[in-house]
This record gives structure tokens, C-alpha cells and sequence, in this order.
């Protein structure tokens, strides 16, 4: 969790770097691909073993 | 605090700020806690800032004032970018060293002088900012009103930053996390001079694109339309002209952050060196993706939908395949047993292994973001299949609705309070940030037959106040606020408390509602203390549609559209 998480805070940092230069890039699908994105890796990772 | 979770079994430090700890014991203002409220405090005045200043307007101006205009907004990215950097690798590699610290913290009282100081820096700081970005100077003071502005900022931010955490503490933290300040300032450096350098690397990329979508349309169309000199590609019906943007620079670079970053975190499950090869294959992944990207738009155009090739399709493809080639590294990275150390269970153990509670609180979410992202990839300038969203996430719900009997879905009058407490402040912040955004129905909903309008808002706003709610508040407040206090987190109740799941669950909620992000956070931090004053999600959910049903009736009855879209 603590991984994915510091992950994701760089991913976003590096996104809105994007879209500080690509104005096409929407905020709001920005932070939707990355919630997807972290919380499919939560449930890969979540599986009990 | 709660007997079956000793502080032993906890998987990282900090206990002050971990613990899970009851609202009736005092609370300990550990160092996290203390980063947590500095961290609002910053973020609420950046807010003001960012709405009232704006640099574009210094830019032409030279001396000092034009070199604040062509690089302020770097310089407060970089200073953000360095604290998450520093930061989140401090909390995650030095957990020991902050856990004394913590500690140290805890028995200090905020300082009310430098408090006091602070708030005095930034007035200064506002009132310079008045007569600097409205050109209210006298030409021979500007520079020196440049100067004092830049003091008054830095002074501002140093005094706040003291006023929580004292120096001693601050020295401390640099020498106990060792160079870590440095790489995190050499990182931050690299991304904005990669940032601000990287248009000139589009040209060469944008070559390569313009052949690698040639050579995919060839295959679907004839009569392709192809001029190298003006990047122009497509039919006789469609074309388009492939800018240097969309070169597919910005798509490497996320995956480059992604893999790097995955590759070192997870660096005991990769076996080395041939974990490597994942990154030239994910660059060269996204690089190719986002090129048939490019040919799907062209193709889509030629067929006449050009309104969905150059609006949803366009924005929302580029993610999508992001995040094609992101989960298909970390797939690869743990089950391709030449590239990991993990041992692969057998077949029937998997299958076995399907108890999955974080699915359970996850996947209604993760289906409207997935049902959000299709709608709007075959949408023009409307999203006319908004009601997709309600039916994923309702069908997820049907489908799991044995694993949500345990749960505690009665509420009481507090959840609703909440929720009208949150619609106001809501309302508040819109009003501030957005109030030249336009209101009126949009022209397409307007146009539509009357069935069809009444059926997109009544799916619109049962979205808003059922599934929304009940899927987010079993993410954020269900599953984040105690995921963080263990790995075990269904064995925990909903009343466990800790500084840090409070603060994730809440910024990671804030962080989805685009420029009402702040109002966001609020909103998280109001849900998530429903959920632990009462126990009950069915108080947080609502609270949470309250707040949704209350902004629906605001839409549609004083037209405010621009909530909506």
C-alpha cells in the first residue's frame, strides 16, 4: 500500500508536468486514469493468500 | 486502541500517528500530524494564490518581475515536487528515525509567535501581490517590490513551516534521512528541465509517429492523404494534423516515472537484469499505442463520427492505453517467472484464493471510473452515455451485494447534517473559483427530444445520489482509512482512526474533483469523521448523498450546470 501509494504521488507529479505542456490533457481524466490504475493494482495485490 | 492490533504488528512506524486511536482519547499531534495540517495550510494559501495571481501577466515585463513571470510557476511546482519526493521516500525508507522524531514533536507545542509571523508574511505577501500583478508600482520600485514580494513569500513558508515543526526537528530530519534531500532536490530539478526542455525533443518523435500511423492506416483506407511537411494525415473525408504534442513524449514519460519507480520499490520481487527489459518494452508498448491511438481517431473521423474522434476519443485513449501498458508491466513484473523472484502459486491454490475483500470495496468504484472513461471515449461534446456509469456500478453492487450484508447501512440525522454542511461549503468554494464558468444546459441536452433529456437526468441524478455515494464512501472511507492502518483492514471497525489514513483517504478523494479539489479534501475529511464518530458507512454514504442530492436539486433548479460536467 505504502509503495503504490508513493508511486502514485510521483505519477501524478509527472502527469501534471504533462499537463502543464499538454493543454489537451484534462485534470479530471488525468486523476481518473490514475484511481483506476492504482486501485486495479490494490485488487491484483489483494488477493488473500 | 484496539486490543487485536498491537503496535508490533504494525507493518511501518510512526506509531503516534498510525496507532488506530479512538475521537474520545486525546489525539497525539505526532509529526505527521503536524505535516498533515502545515500540508492544508500551504495547500489552502496556494489555492488563493493560484487563483488571484497570474504570471502571464508578468512575462512581458523585464527585470526581476518578468524573470517571477517566466518562472514562478515552475518554481512552486518544484517546491511541491520536492516535499511529496522527500517526503513520501523519507516516510517509506527511514520510518525508524521519524518515529523519534514524531515523538520529539509530540511534546512541543505549535509555536504561536511563528504563527504569528507567518500570517504577517503573507499579508505582506498579498498586499505586494496587488500592486506587483495589477501594475499598481512605480517603475522604479517594481524590482524592489519584486524583492520584498519574494522575501515575504519565502519568509511566509519558512515561518509556517517553523511554527509546526521547530528547526531543531527540521536538521534533524534532513541528517536522519541522509541524501535523501539531495536526490530528491537533483529529481525535482531533472523533471522541470525535462518538462520545460522536452518540446524540443518533439520534433524527432513526432516523425516517427506521423510513418508508424501511415503504415497502421494502410491496411484500412486507401487514398491515404499523407504531407510530411505539415504533419497532415488522414482521408479525403478526415485528416488531421498530428501536432508535436502528440508525439507521444508525455506517454513515455509516464511510463518511464511508472516503471522506474515500480522496478526500485519492488526491487526484491524483480529478478535482475532481466526485470530491465520491461522498460524499453513498455516504452516502446505506449509508443506504439499511442500511434494506432492516432489511427483509430483518423479511422473514426473517416467514418463520420469526426465530433467523437476529436472529443472523447482523443483525451481519453491516451490514458487508456497508459493504463494497458502500466498494469500489463506490473502483471508481467509478478507472474512471468523469468522476471520474478515470487514464487507462482499453483493453479488450484489460485483459484482457491478468490476471497478478495479489497475487490469487494474497490470495484464499484473502479466501475464507474472504468464506465466513465468508455462513455466518454465514444462521446462528441456530450457524454450522452452518462448512464452507463449508474449501470456498472449498480450491476458491481447487485453482483457483491452478500459481501455488503455484514455492513451497517442504518443512518442517523448526523450523516444528512453533514451532508448539508458539506453542500454549503461546496457551494461556497464553486462560487469563488468558478464563477465565470458557464451555466446554461448544454446546447446538446437542449436539443434532445423531451424522453430523452428526462432520461439522462433522472439516470444523472440517481447516479448521484446512490451509486456515487455508496461506491466511493465503501472506497475511501470503507477500504483507504483503514487500509493504511493494516493490511488486515476488515478486521478492523470503522471507528479506527489514524492522522495518516485520514489525510490519504481525504486528499486522494479531493484529488478526483478537478478544480474543486479543495473543496474536495474538506468534503473527505467531513465523510471520513461521520464514519468514525458514528461507525456506520451508511452514516458516511448519507452524508455523501445528501451532499450529491442537494447539489443535483441546485443544478436543476437554478441552473448551474457546470457542477455537472
Amino acid at each position: 500500500m505504502e509503495k503504490l501509494l508513493g508511486m502514485m504521488f510521483l505519477l501524478i507529479g509527472v502527469s501534471a508536468v504533462a499537463m502543464a505542456t499538454v493543454p489537451e490533457i484534462g485534470v479530471g481524466s488525468a486523476g481518473s486514469a490514475i484511481a483506476l490504475l492504482t486501485g486495479t493494482l490494490l485488487v491484483i495485490r489483494g488477493r488473500k493468500k | 486502541m484496539h486490543s487485536h492490533l498491537s503496535t508490533n504488528k504494525l507493518p511501518r512506524v510512526l506509531e503516534s500517528d498510525r496507532t488506530p486511536i479512538q475521537l474520545t482519547h486525546h489525539p497525539s499531534f505526532g509529526l505527521l500530524t503536524r505535516l498533515l495540517f502545515l500540508a492544508i495550510l500551504f495547500a489552502a494559501e496556494l489555492l488563493v494564490i493560484s487563483v488571484w495571481l497570474d504570471n502571464a501577466a508578468l512575462v512581458a515585463r523585464g527585470g526581476l518581475i518578468g524573470f517571477i513571470g517566466g518562472w514562478g510557476a515552475w518554481t512552486v511546482r518544484g517546491i511541491v515536487g520536492f516535499a511529496v519526493i522527500f517526503l513520501t521516500f523519507a516516510y517509506l525508507k527511514s520510518g525508524t528515525a521519524l518515529t523519534q522524531i514524531s515523538r520529539q514533536a509530540a511534546q512541543i507545542p505549535v509555536s504561536r509567535g511563528f504563527l504569528a509571523a507567518h500570517l504577517f508574511a503573507m499579508v505582506t505577501f498579498g498586499s505586494l501581490s496587488w500592486a506587483l500583478y495589477g501594475n499598481h508600482t512605480a517603475p522604479f520600485f517594481a524590482n524592489l517590490s519584486a524583492l520584498i514580494w519574494l522575501v515575504g513569500g519565502a519568509s511566509g513558508i519558512t515561518f509556517g513551516a517553523f511554527s509546526l515543526i521547530p528547526f531543531t526537528l527540521w536538521v534533524r530530519l534532513v541528517r536522519e534521512t541522509g541524501w535523501l534531500s539531495a536526490y530528491a532536490l537533483l529529481a525535482v530539478g531533472s523533471a522541470c528541465a525535462v518538462g520545460s526542455c522536452s518540446q524540443a525533443l518533439w520534433k524527432p518523435a513526432v516523425n516517427l509517429t506521423f510513418s508508424l500511423v501511415k503504415g497502421f492506416l494502410g491496411p484500412f483506407v486507401s487514398g491515404i492523404v499523407a504531407d510530411p511537411a505539415t504533419m497532415n494525415l488522414g482521408t479525403t473525408k478526415f485528416s488531421v494534423e498530428i501536432a508535436p504534442q502528440c508525439s507521444g513524449f508525455e506517454g513515455v514519460g509516464l511510463i518511464l516515472a511508472f516503471g522506474v519507480v515500480w522496478l526500485w520499490l519492488f526491487r526484491r520481487e524483480c529478478r535482475f537484469p532481466q526485470a530491465l527489459i520491461l522498460i524499453p518494452a513498455g516504452v516502446a508498448g505506449i509508443y506504439l499505442l499511442n500511434a494506432m491511438r492516432i489511427a483509430a481517431l483518423i479511422l473514426i473521423g473517416n467514418a463520420g463520427a469526426q465530433q467523437i474522434a476529436l472529443g472523447g476519443f482523443h483525451s481519453q485513449a491516451g490514458w487508456m492505453a497508459f493504463n494497458v501498458v502500466a498494469l500489463g508491466f506490473s502483471i508481467a513484473a509478478r507472474r512471468i517467472p523469468w522476471l520474478t523472484t515470487r514464487e507462482q502459486p499453483a493453479k488450484k491454490l489460485r483459484a482457491r484464493s478468490s476471497d478478495n475483500p479489497t475487490a469487494t470495496y474497490l470495484l464499484p468504484f473502479l466501475s464507474i471510473i472504468i464506465a466513465g472513461m468508455a462513455a466518454q471515449a465514444v462521446s462528441g461534446d456530450f457524454e450522452w452515455l452518462y448512464p452507463l456509469r449508474f449501470l456498472a456500478a449498480a450491476g458491481v453492487l447487485w453482483i457483491l451485494r452478500r459481501k455488503y450484508a455484514g455492513l451497517d447501512w442504518k443512518f442517523g440525522w448526523f450523516g444528512p447534517a453533514i451532508g448539508i454542511l458539506v453542500f454549503a461549503m461546496w457551494i461556497a468554494i464553486d462560487s469563488w473559483l468558478n464563477s465565470a464558468s458557464n451555466d446554461a444546459m448544454p446546447q446538446a441536452l437542449i436539443d434532445a427530444s423531451a424522453p430523452i433529456r428526462m432520461t439522462w437526468i433522472v439516470f444523472r441524478t440517481l447516479s448521484a445520489v446512490i451509486t456515487v455515494p455508496i461506491a466511493e464512501e465503501l472506497a475511501f472511507r470503507g477500504f483507504v482509512l483503514r487500509r493504511v492502518i493494516s493490511p488486515d483492514f476488515e478486521a478492523l471497525p470503522l471507528q479506527s482512526f489514524t492522522w495518516m489514513g485520514l489525510g490519504i483517504s481525504s486528499v486522494a478523494f479531493g484529488l478526483l474533483h478537478g478544480n474543486l479539489w479543495f473543496a474536495g479534501i474538506l468534503a473527505g475529511l467531513l465523510y471520513a469523521w461521520t464514519l468514525i464518530r458514528r461507525g456506520r458507512i451508511g452514516d458516511a454514504v448519507a452524508a455523501h448523498a445528501t451532499t450529491n442530492a442537494l447539489l443535483a436539486g441546485y443544478v436543476l433548479i437554478f441552473h448551474k450546470w457546470h457542477l455537472w460536467l
